[in-house]
């Protein structure tokens, strides 16, 4: 197990840098995970993205299909991509403190 | 970087233990000694092999890695090097001379390595002049690993999920229902129609087992089977004890496979379903297919792949697809579970034909395609740099054939090869068969 410093607090991340303790998550957290993942700057758009991961989390367990996602933040499969370069799975639901889905994708 | 495993403490987890690293070499001896005495087939393999040399330019492993114990011939030399230096007169006796050699850390180790950068795809079966199958000995291997408690972590966190949800990504059943109203929702948007995805019904004809990426990323796939039962007005339904066509423990466990087909048999057994219907799935195919009755048979309904139904509707004139739906120039990628000895080749051709003008095969293909290279699950981001070598000389295939789209009905194949292209700077589009059929098909109301 690895681990991160934020804000001078160590918080436990998995081999892939996924949160694993979802309520270690805060938004300085965020900003670190975004930095990793080549997200220079989080814009109110990719905060849109971000609490709707969590929200969908926080009620189902699991991530989000892309598809819904895009629909209901409204972007496209292409701006996911502009907007988190390692894609919504990868990207955004490691910046949400969402653990890394897992199987076929 | 390099395959993270499975930590002890996540093995009892998926009913597993670890074998203490002291103990593990007499433990694989004695694992392969009840083995030799059950999988006979698999030993006159392991005596079989007169390296000739015919697999080597054949195994895409070796022709991406070009690490020597790639080459088929002697990525099973790991595992029959060791049976004969136990197991055979020639090798206890002569040792070094009849190529037999002791079992040690460092031996295991290669195991770790090697069988996890096989792909299980059995392409160099189809060339061996004696029809060995290195996957089956890459499967004995893994077993006897899984057994020791050295698995990747990756096949621990899937089957964990399995265990809790009947699904390898881990998605309970709310979130299973709530993903079927969006694409529903989203069917009648495009459609104008009620297309229904039913789930858990009591009693249905057809028990429809999709691979669970099939409502996160492949949705396309599941519109498309869903429009295409709607189109026939077939009675069928989802069960969400098994949202899940791919039967991961083929890859490592066998008890594993077991259980998850059990699921298989029990929900079809449950709503009285006369066929189970794989979907857009390659190692699930080969699981429900040739395994079924042997792990929980018999059985009295039959197996099907979502694309032979699909087939035998079209060709019954009992679907319509729309000859020029699809203008773009497509090929096909043969999933290996499906065109080598998995009988599903002709069908995913007819279909893209009736929809596709300008389709055009990949070379070689059908029996003698060439793996995506994510096979047998090596879907870790922890051996990125070697999967997309395992997926080079799929990408070489699709740059010849000047594709804007590949079909690959398959879900290891539509995670695996989006990234092989990216990294080899190839700019493709991919999808499923069923994407096309749902792109393409005549719909009641639309006729």
């Amino acid at each position: 197990m690895a681990h991160i410093t934020v804000n001078g607090k160590q918080i436990e991340i998995d081999e892939d840098g996924f949160l694993v303790d979802p309520a270690d998550w805060n938004e300085d957290v965020a900003k670190y995970f975004a930095g990793v993942e080549e997200v220079e700057e989080l814009s109110e758009k990719h905060w849109e993205i971000i609490n709707y991961l969590k929200n969908y989390f926080k009620q189902f367990g699991v991530a989000p299909m892309i598809r819904k996602l895009c629909k209901e933040t409204g972007v496209s499969n292409k701006e996911i991509y502009d907007l988190f370069p390692s894609g919504p799975a990868k990207g955004a639901c490691k910046i949400a403190g969402l653990p890394k889905p897992t199987g076929c994708v | 970087m390099s395959m993270v495993w499975t930590k002890e403490t996540d093995l009892a987890a998926i009913g597993l233990k670890a074998v203490p690293e002291t103990e593990q070499v007499e433990k694989a001896i004695l694992e392969i000694d009840e083995l030799r005495q059950k999988a006979r087939a698999l030993m006159v393999m392991l005596e079989t092999c007169t390296k000739c040399g015919a697999c080597k330019e054949q195994c895409h492993s070796y022709l991406g890695t070009k690490d020597f114990n790639n080459f088929p011939a002697a990525r099973a030399e790991l595992f029959r090097k060791v049976y004969k230096r136990y197991f055979t007169m020639s090798g206890r006796v002569l040792g070094r001379f009849a190529g037999a050699e002791e079992l040690d850390a460092d031996t295991i180790g290669q195991w770790m390595t090697y069988f996890y950068q096989c792909n299980e795809c059995r392409r160099c079966a189809a060339f061996c002049p004696f029809g060995i199958d290195t996957a089956e000995v890459t499967i004995a291997a893994r077993q006897i690993l899984t057994n020791l408690g050295l698995l990747p972590r990756f096949f621990q966190g899937i089957a964990n999920n399995m265990i809790k949800t009947g699904n390898n990504m881990g998605l309970p059943a709310p979130a299973i229902i709530d993903c079927v109203e969006f694409l529903e929702e989203e069917m009648k948007d495009e459609t104008g129609l009620d297309i229904k995805i039913p789930l858990n019904k009591e009693r249905a004809d057809i028990l429809y087992i999709p691979s669970s990426a099939d409502v996160f990323t492949n949705t396309d796939t599941m519109m498309g089977v869903a429009k295409m039962f709607y189109a026939v007005d077939a009675d069928w339904t989802i069960d969400t004890s098994i949202l899940e066509a791919a039967n991961f423990g083929l890859l490592f466990d066998e008890k594993a496979m077991q259980e998850h087909n059990k699921r298989l048999v029990d929900a079809a057994q449950r709503c009285g379903a006369k066929v189970v219907v794989q979907g857009e799935c390659g190692h699930g195919w080969r699981a429900a297919k040739m395994y079924t009755d042997s792990l929980n048979g018999p059985v009295t309904f039959m197996i099907k792949h979502v694309l032979e139904v699909a087939d035998e509707y079209l060709s019954s004139g009992k679907i319509t697809l729309k000859p020029d739906a699809i203008q773009e120039r497509v090929t096909l990628h043969d999933p290996c579970n499906l065109a080598r000895a998995g009988d599903v080749i002709e069908q995913p051709r007819r279909l893209i034909k009736a929809c596709a003008p300008n389709f055009v095969e990949m070379t070689p293909n059908r029996e003698e395609n060439f793996c995506c290279g994510g096979g047998s699950g090596l879907l870790m981001d922890d051996i990125i740099d070697i999967r997309v070598k395992l997926g080079k000389t799929k990408a070489d295939q699709v740059v010849s054939t000047q594709a804007e789209f590949v079909a690959m009905p398959c879900s290891i194949c539509k995670a695996q090869l989006p990234v092989v292209f990216k990294h080899w700077g190839i700019n493709v589009k991919t999808g499923g068969v069923m994407d096309l059929v749902g792109k393409s098909i005549v719909l009641p109301s639309n006729e």
